[in-house]
């Protein structure tokens, strides 16, 4: 359904994406991850043809986004991170314009926009100024707008932000519904936990590049194999470090407070020498635990975040 | 002009327009307001005349009534319409709604076209609603009903021209503040510099051709919708209104076909006068205003595929 190849979009001299390929089958939920300024809006925007590529390509259902923009628009339903409403617009005529703007006719639109609300649960704010929703409400409205048209791929780029537990997880629940619609979705995130339970696939973009992509499952046999450890420690902080750097079978490091979370290249058994070259070089130990591989602590393996020491 | 309606921008504009109670109040207060001009006027005329020999009703009374209602309209049209145009596209920026727009299969240029004339509607509802207001000039004769359409003709072209200027503004700058001022800015600039420069072409014409017999009309004029208003007002009331161009050397006669006349697109002028040819110039400016706004604010530019290929090459 979406064919990136080589995509490569340049702001002056910053490469906002770099060579970037990806592909999201038709009926898949791709995750789609990064830090901030990784480049997946500007990915997003461009397969919704709101940007032009530097080089490379870009096709929605067989249409290039560049030579066919206006097909593109009719399979793409684009939520962005975002947008603004029009004052002195009810819910429901907001979704009419919307509709009117992909030539739908009015009978054929009014029907589908009071669907829509019913959907994304705003059936009862169907008269109700879009400026007084809340921002909860506005999103929902928003996603609504994206799917007026019937496009065959959205493209939600952080749905999901600004939103409180209980709408993130009704989100959840209307992602869950356009997937069994047969929708194709890409959805991008910092809620690694949520997108781990909603997609089929996810890719990990840092400076521009794909890092990692392919099925969830995969992902989390892939680094199955490696080990992530948390180390709490009463202080020293910065010669653990040290210390850890120097250990071959570490991978990386990364600090919150008094805690170290570092990749480990090995089995179980190979984890005491691990610890007992802390111990012996006096670094005082709290607790030494080993944790479950999730996507959060793949986006920390694949990355390489500022944060990270 | 149905197909006009169905642009889903105009459309959804004029409703949240037009359904305000502001709206009709609106339209109610600048026709009492007009009103009152014209009764101020008739009254002070006629108390005027009494005072002095009598009161003679006669159509220069009309035709003065009928230039000052032209005169404000004209105002109306150039003050107002760069304020509502010049945030038509940058607005939308701002409210972070534009690219929802885009992104739809509208063409860019229904939506510029959708955003001008929606930013104008209000202002074109308030010329509209004043026409029956100028049938009072009919009392006292010597303007025609088809001189009240051609006038009317005039301002929605003039419009046409001042709110694309305002759009184009619009366009290039992402601020509406920035793009009102602009806008205000090049109209003005335009109004003066054209009325100077043109005056200065022709004195240096007439300074060169000492024995020159007919009428000289430099390019600039075309420029300037308020030199068209003056000509059309001219012609109307046969440059008896105390309008008209003779300031500039330029009267009525030019309208009598065997005055020749001379400088650029006289050809033009010679048929249909410097109002006439005024619009055609100002509404062709206007159409490639628009097709540059329609053009900027497309995000995906055709671009030869090959070219995009190569641009990629030297990346790494």
């Amino acid at each position: 359904m979406l064919v990136v190849e080589d995509l490569v979009k340049r702001y002056g001299k910053f490469v906002a994406v770099d060579h970037l390929n990806m592909t999201v089958e038709r009926g898949h939920v791709f995750g789609f991850v990064g830090p901030n300024g990784a480049g997946k809006t500007t990915t997003m925007r461009i397969a919704a043809t709101l940007l032009a590529p530097t080089s490379g390509s870009v096709r929605v259902a067989g249409f290039d986004v560049v030579e066919e923009p206006i097909k593109v628009r009719r399979k793409v339903g684009y939520m962005p991170d975002f947008f603004g409403v029009y004052d002195n617009l009810k819910a429901i005529e907001y979704l009419d314009f919307y509709g009117a703007s992909y030539g739908i006719p009015y009978k054929e639109r009014q029907k589908t926009a009071e669907g829509l609300l019913d959907l994304v649960g705003l059936a009862n704010k169907r008269d109700t100024y879009v400026d007084s929703l809340s921002r909860g409400m506005k999103q929902r409205l928003c996603l609504a707008r994206s799917l007026m048209h019937d496009p065959e791929l959205l493209i939600l780029d952080e749905p999901a932000s600004g939103m409180d537990p209980r709408a993130r997880v009704e989100l959840k629940n209307i992602l869950k519904e356009l997937k069994n619609m047969g929708k194709t979705v890409l959805v991008s995130s910092h809620i690694l936990s949520e997108l781990s339970e909603m997609c089929d696939s996810i890719g990990i973009i840092e400076h521009g590049r794909l890092v990692v992509s392919g099925d969830v499952r995969n992902i989390m046999e892939t680094i199955s194999g490696r080990l992530t450890v948390r180390i709490k420690l009463l202080d020293d902080m910065d010669r653990a470090i040290n210390i850890l750097k120097e250990q071959p079978m570490v991978s990386n490091i990364f600090q919150e407070d008094d805690v170290l979370e570092i990749g480990y290249k090995g089995k179980d058994e190979d984890l005491w020498p691990l610890l007992k070259t802390l111990v012996v070089n006096d670094v005082p130990v709290i607790s030494f635990s080993k944790t479950d591989g999730n996507l959060e602590k793949v986006f920390m393996e694949v990355t390489q975040d500022e944060e990270m020491v | 002009m149905k197909r006009w309606f169905s642009n889903p921008v105009l459309a959804s504009e004029l409703k949240i327009r037009m359904r305000s109670w502001r709206t009709v109040l609106m339209v109610v207060g600048y026709l009492a307001i007009m009103l009152a001009i014209a009764y101020l006027f008739l009254t002070a005329s006629v108390r005027t005349m009494s005072r002095y020999g009598g009161v003679n009703i006669s159509s220069n009374l009309g035709l003065q009534l009928y230039m000052i209602l032209a005169f404000i309209q004209f105002m109306l049209i150039i003050i107002l319409i760069p304020a509502q145009t010049a945030g038509a596209i940058s607005g939308e920026r701002e409210k972070q709604t534009l690219d929802l727009l885009l992104c739809t299969p509208l063409s860019s240029l229904s939506i510029v076209l959708g955003k001008m004339l929606s930013s104008m509607s209000f202002v074109l509802l308030l010329t509209i609603a004043s026409i029956p207001l100028f049938s009072l000039v009919f009392l006292f004769g010597g303007i025609a009903p088809m001189d009240i359409v051609t006038l009317f003709a005039f301002y929605l072209i003039t419009a046409f021209a001042v709110g694309s200027i305002g759009i184009f503004c619009s366009v290039l700058f992402k601020k509406t503040s920035t793009a009102t001022v602009v806008a205000y800015i090049v109209i003005f600039a335009l109004g003066i510099i054209t009325l100077l420069l043109g005056t200065y072409m022709m004195s240096e014409f007439l300074g060169r051709n000492p024995n020159f017999s007919s009428v000289y009309i430099p390019f600039p004029f075309y420029l300037n919708p308020a030199v068209g208003l003056s000509d059309l007002l001219g012609q109307q009331s046969g440059n008896t209104g105390g309008m008209g161009l003779p300031i500039l050397g330029i009267s009525s006669a030019m309208y009598n076909a065997n005055v020749a006349m001379t400088g650029s697109l006289s050809w033009m002028a010679q048929k249909l006068g410097i109002w006439g040819t005024n619009l055609v110039i100002i509404s062709v400016i206007s159409v490639v205003l628009l097709l540059i706004s329609a053009w900027v604010i497309k995000p995906v530019r055709t671009i030869h595929s090959s070219k995009r290929h190569s641009a990629g090459t030297g990346v790494n």
